[in-house]
């Protein structure tokens, strides 16, 4: 186990660097230039030349590259040129923002998902099955910004029960922010959702036809303890693989959803660094997504261990 | 509203601050620095921490704000003595005395890009006593009272020692504002509050001149970078005022008692540049024929759709600023292809690609692109139109190599020197004899009443030279709360002198 761990953690660690290389590359490829975008349409190009040399932009690129690269090895992502602040405290101020926001957005999946995904499968062909596979189908092709501003018209607008965005005024604790979140998450997750009810009821449908299950009921077993005790538990393998890539795709998603809800959190951060080329907070929070999506990917491996006894590392 | 009090009276007066002014705005401004900065954003909420010692009122006028009078100019236009307010106190608690405007204005010359424009001309600065300082110029420069007025890379007063430490951005906030600086979450608010020690400069409130009075306790901006979200959040009580929102939604704004619609006039122009200094458009034969192509009215109109947003206007000033004139705008809207065509070939135009660029970041811009390409197409161009990411087209624009016309906007300002394209380095390189005498006679003009003469002259090179084209006037659609009183309508939204009802 330990050793298996060793590996996985060698190999995040050398995707991490393809990513630190990729992002610094495809940044300076794309064509804009962070001191004009700084400086506005007025800006002459003599105050812009000043600009970049002042933020080091005037130097080789492999110069560029080896001061970044130490940057990394110190674990100092650098220093927003924008912000004029750090770029991991940017991140930090906004990590709370999106990790509450993938948190309610992920269980928000799961607790759709699940449910309606095993009972789909154990009522197979009924209406039920047939509405769940519709609305699904229906969730899973709607962009969550259409969800997002539907849901804002309707909750926020006409019945003025949430905010329609921000994240609360000064001295708000952590109920006024749960509330401030509430639409973003629906937004967020519920096309999530339709993914995880599609996977449940394949996955359960897969297991409901294996000989155990029959030999299960043979044997008298109740309906409710074949579904739950016997087929659920092995369904959830694949199931558990597609909560831990939706979880990362909700990292991606966050990054609409703010910007709808004008929330701000890392999502809006990058956002808005692309829009001004502030090259230091793109090439940061890129690689702190990626490291997170590696480490989702690393934890989801772990727990198959929990889910099912016979896995072992 | 008006308070006619003195200065030293006017701080009795003073009234109790009442709420929080809820304000959505297009999104994170950075530092607030308004000396360095340009944006307006920076502008809009920097100008209710920092004054300048002149400020514009509602005739686009300068008048004193930090600056007890008008100032007294000798020699020939090239010595300003300006005498400053008594009693005028910092945020931090200090009296302003001349040092701190000696420092600041020192600062707003070494860092400001429109203190850098009359940095050239200042021979000396210094301060004359306590209470006053002396300007020293090489030679009159007639717009220096606009510069020290804009609250856009502003010449904004601040205590010695912040100056003086400064060389970039600042990191705090301390004016003589009627709000001070209270926290900056980046992203989520900033936060004034109204400052209890502020005095009023006297007279009747006019434009950003004249009395003001903070009514309302806090003033906090929200960054809403989504236009749809920041209307939702006005037609659901959310804020007490957005600005910059799309004009389809207006409609929808005017569908709710407790909204107002706001639209401000003037606000800007958009601008068809071209590259006179290499390409194909160096030939003025071919911008004329571009600009004999063009039908700014329907460029207009695909780009705003509905005309209370916008208006056909050639002249750079749009009526009822001081700087209007019609009669020097020559060749506007002509819409004539057969006239285009015969400058063509006058030119001996060989059909090479002109490469014009525009940007779908702002819709408005890419919309009129399309018209103006098919004006100029029907006319015999051959348009080769690049639709860059703003951030590329901004980048590309500082390589004369790399195009020959692009679409750009220009926000309102009160100075016509402050116009980009009358700057010979601007992306436009508009850099000719004619022009140069035109316009250095305009700078070191002190009459106002000649001054207009002088543009009338610039205006009339604009039309002939054609080195842009002025698409015409449009507006700024933003909205208020009912509950907003005395709301002043201006391109810089500000929150003195506004209460809530």
């Amino acid at each position: 186990m330990i050793r298996y761990l060793l590996r996985r953690v060698g190999g995040l660690l050398a995707v991490m660097l393809m990513v630190a290389v990729i992002v610094f590359v495809i940044v300076r490829v794309v064509p804009g230039d962070p001191a004009a975008v700084m400086l506005g349409t007025a800006a002459t190009p003599a105050d812009i030349a000043r600009l970049r040399t002042e933020l080091g932009l005037d130097r080789p690129l492999a110069v560029q590259f080896l001061i970044y690269l130490k940057q990394i090895a110190s674990l100092d992502l650098g220093r927003s040129l924008f912000l004029n602040e750090p770029v991991a405290w940017a991140l930090w101020q906004r990590a709370e923002l999106t990790g509450l926001l993938t948190l309610l957005a992920a269980g928000l999946s799961v607790a759709i998902g699940v449910p309606v995904g095993v009972v789909s499968a154990v009522r197979r062909g009924s209406w039920l099955d047939q509405a769940a596979t519709a609305v699904s189908m229906f969730a899973a092709s709607v962009p969550s910004f259409w969800v997002g501003l539907t849901l804002i018209e309707i909750f926020a607008v006409h019945n003025p029960w949430f905010p329609v965005s921000g994240w609360g005024g000064p001295g708000a604790g952590l109920a006024e922010h749960l509330r401030h979140l509430v639409l973003p998450a629906c937004a967020l997750g519920l096309p999530n959702s339709a993914l995880i009810i599609r996977f449940t009821r394949t996955s359960m449908l897969d297991v409901l036809q294996e000989d155990y299950v029959r030999t299960a009921r043979a044997k008298g077993v109740r309906p409710a303890g074949v579904v739950m005790r016997h087929a659920f538990r092995n369904a959830m393998i694949p199931v558990l693989t597609v909560v831990g890539l939706t979880v990362a795709t909700l990292i991606g998603g966050a990054i609409v959803t703010e910007t709808v809800f004008g929330l701000p959190g890392v999502g809006n951060l990058i956002v808005s660094a692309v829009l001004r080329r502030d090259y230091p907070v793109i090439q940061g929070t890129l690689l702190v997504i990626s490291g997170l999506y590696v480490l989702i990917n690393l934890l989801v491996d772990l727990l198959y261990a929990l889910a099912d006894p016979r896995v072992r590392f | 509203m008006a308070a006619l009090a003195g200065a030293d009276g006017a701080r009795a007066q003073q009234p109790a601050g009442k709420g929080a002014i809820i304000v959505a705005t297009i999104g994170e401004p950075g530092p607030l620095d308004p000396t360095v900065v340009t944006s307006d954003l920076v502008s809009i909420i920097s100008q209710h921490i920092f004054e300048t010692l002149y400020a514009f009122d509602g005739g686009w006028v300068e008048r004193p704000l930090l600056a007890a009078a008008m100032p007294k100019v000798e020699a020939g236009g090239t010595e300003y003595t300006i005498p400053l307010r008594t009693g005028v106190r910092f945020h931090d608690g200090a009296m302003m005395v001349a040092g701190d405007v000696v420092a600041s204005l020192q600062r707003w010359l070494a860092l400001s890009p429109r203190g850098k424009q009359v940095a050239p001309y200042v021979a000396s600065l210094a301060a004359a006593g306590e209470h006053a300082v002396k300007m020293s110029l090489h030679k009159p420069y007639a717009p220096l009272l606009a510069m020290l007025s804009m609250s856009n890379g502003a010449a904004a007063i601040m205590p010695a020692a912040v100056a003086k430490a400064a060389k970039g951005p600042l990191d705090s906030y301390i004016g003589t504002g009627p709000y001070r600086f209270l926290e900056h979450k980046p992203d989520q608010y900033i936060r004034l509050q109204r400052f209890t020690d502020y005095v009023s400069p006297p007279g009747p409130a006019s434009g950003y001149a004249g009395a003001r009075h903070a009514y309302i306790e806090e003033v906090r901006f929200v960054p809403v970078p989504n236009p749809t979200t920041r209307v939702d959040g006005m037609l659901a009580g959310q804020y007490h005022f957005a600005d910059s929102l799309p004009a389809e939604m207006l409609p929808r704004l005017k569908s709710k008692a407790s909204v107002v619609p706001v639209i401000v006039k003037p606000f800007g122009f958009p601008l068809f540049i071209f590259n006179t200094k290499m390409g194909a458009m160096t030939d003025v034969l071919l911008r004329q024929a571009a600009q004999a192509a063009l039908s700014e009215a329907d460029m207009l109109k695909a780009a705003f759709g509905d005309a209370s947003f916008y208006e056909v206007e050639g002249s750079i000033y749009a009526k009822g600023t001081p700087f209007y004139d019609e009669a020097s705008v020559t060749a506007y809207n002509l819409a004539d292809p057969k006239r285009a065509a015969a400058l063509l070939a006058q030119a001996k135009y060989a059909k090479q690609p002109i490469r014009i660029m525009t940007s779908q970041q702002y819709d408005f811009l890419y919309k009129m692109s399309l018209v103006a390409q098919q004006n100029m197409q029907d006319a015999g161009f051959n348009v080769d139109l690049q639709v860059l990411d703003w951030a590329t087209l901004l980048q590309h624009r500082a390589d004369p190599k790399a195009w020959d016309g692009l679409f750009t906007y220009h926000t309102f300002v009160p100075e016509p020197s402050l116009i980009t394209i009358m700057d010979p380095s601007y992306p436009c390189w508009w850099n000719t004899p004619e022009k140069d005498a035109a316009l250095a006679a305009f700078n070191s003009e002190p009459d106002p009443a000649k001054r207009i003469g002088d543009w009338r002259k610039l205006q009339g090179l604009f039309y002939s030279q054609a080195p842009a084209i002025k698409v015409g006037e449009f507006y700024n659609l933003a909205a208020r709360a009912a509950a907003v009183k005395d709301y002043t309508v201006t391109p810089w939204p500000f929150f003195w002198n506004v209460r809530l009802g």
